[in-house]
């Protein structure tokens, strides 16, 4: 079933190196839709993801930072890219190897086109 | 930063003999453009070569690229220029003992110890090398650590960066974060209490290894996280670091580890 946000999420599934891609409310960190590779637990993806998110929101406000953009978690064999809004953040699973600044710009599309 | 780097830029261009050659070459080099850093406090020294702040600068940045020697030579010239100048004593110290002229060192630090007063450091510094037929490096790099834990990262980072050590209930253990003139450290670990743990939980399930940094963007800053040496008070941490957004992400990675390194050789030494 296709939804608002499947062009976006298949576009960033296109990209090569990603595993799967989801759209997540901020709030509470449940899957509004996802484009995953077989074996993906997504609403486990999507809570720890949003979460972390929240957190870097939080320091931000603390710190005085203002607004927090894209953010990423490196790993030893993949990575986590997230970006979002009040409403909604968008993830990215993806391959160490992944292109991340590819995955970024493309990201920072996803969010505009969704905002 | 990079306001000012092109503040500082633009007006050496108008006036060559303008002083602020010193911060901009003093930034650079804290940024680690060591190359553009000698240059520019090259063409300093040109026109102020009498000027001791200019030799000290110069001799740091020949220390970085670990031109000792060079470096020996500049400070010593800082000492022509002002007699028990404490900086360049202990800097001419640093030197000797890297050469292994351990008595040389010695003696230097005696110097700066009878020019400056009380200063802990110098005491833990000859003490270190006192002990040099068994000295370890731990001993030496603890010997050279800032007392006061808030320092601890304090000469690794430029005027807009900033960095600090939480444990892993994200109570700072050392380092400052400074929003003005206001620390807003124990703000900043408390907002970030758990980020460990749940980066962790994420890395497990996803199958994708330890996590080494996250990295998050904001409109004043870049903000890049890593997990604090794993021993002792810091085990489950985290090491902050703030700078620019402008910084390049490689540099932010390349500061990031010197962090790391400089919280693990300090919490060695608290463990001594």
């Amino acid at each position: 079933m296709s939804t608002p946000f499947t062009p976006v999420l298949d576009s960033l599934t296109r990209q090569r190196g990603v595993r799967a891609s989801l759209v997540v409310s901020a709030d509470d960190g449940i899957t509004v839709d996802s484009n995953l590779q077989i074996g993906q637990d997504g609403a486990r993806v999507a809570a720890l993801a949003a979460s972390l998110y929240r957190k870097a929101r939080k320091s931000a406000q603390a710190a005085g930072l203002g607004s927090t953009g894209f953010m990423q978690m490196e790993a030893e064999s993949g990575r986590l890219c997230v970006i979002g809004g009040d409403e909604i953040v968008l993830v990215v699973v993806a391959e160490r190897t992944a292109n991340v600044g590819l995955i970024r710009v493309e990201m920072l599309r996803a969010a505009e086109a969704l905002a | 930063m990079p306001d000012d780097l092109r503040l500082w830029s633009e007006e050496l261009a108008r006036d060559p003999s303008s002083l602020v050659f010193l911060p901009l070459a003093e930034t650079l080099r804290r940024q680690g453009q060591l190359d553009l850093a000698r240059k520019v406090a090259t063409r300093g020294l040109e026109r102020h070569p009498h000027n001791p702040d200019a030799h000290d600068q110069l001799a740091r940045i020949h220390a970085d690229r670990g031109e000792l020697q060079s470096a020996f030579d500049e400070w010593d010239m800082v000492l022509r220029l002002v007699p028990g100048h404490l900086g360049a004593i202990k800097g001419m110290a640093f030197v000797r003992f890297q050469q292994g002229r351990l008595d040389e060192a010695e003696q230097l630090l005696m110097q700066a110890q009878d020019g400056g007063g009380s200063d802990e450091d110098i005491s833990a510094a000859i003490a270190a090398v006192r002990r040099s037929s068994g000295v370890t490096s731990a001993e030496v790099v603890a010997a050279a650590l800032p007392s006061d834990p808030h320092l601890l990262f304090a000469d690794l980072l430029a005027t807009d960066q900033t960095a600090i050590m939480l444990d892993k209930d994200g109570l700072v253990l050392a380092g400052a974060y400074y929003v003005g003139n206001v620390d807003v450290a124990q703000d900043v670990g408390a907002s970030l209490s758990g980020v460990s743990d749940e980066a962790l939980r994420a890395t497990r399930h996803l199958g994708i290894g330890a996590w080494c940094s996250i990295l998050f963007e904001t409109e004043a800053a870049t903000v890049s996280l890593a997990p604090a040496p794993g021993h002792g008070a810091a085990a489950g941490g985290l090491i902050v670091l703030a700078a620019a957004p402008a910084t390049p992400l490689g540099q932010l990675r390349r500061l990031l580890d010197r962090c790391l390194a400089r919280a693990s050789a300090w919490l060695e030494s608290s463990a001594l």
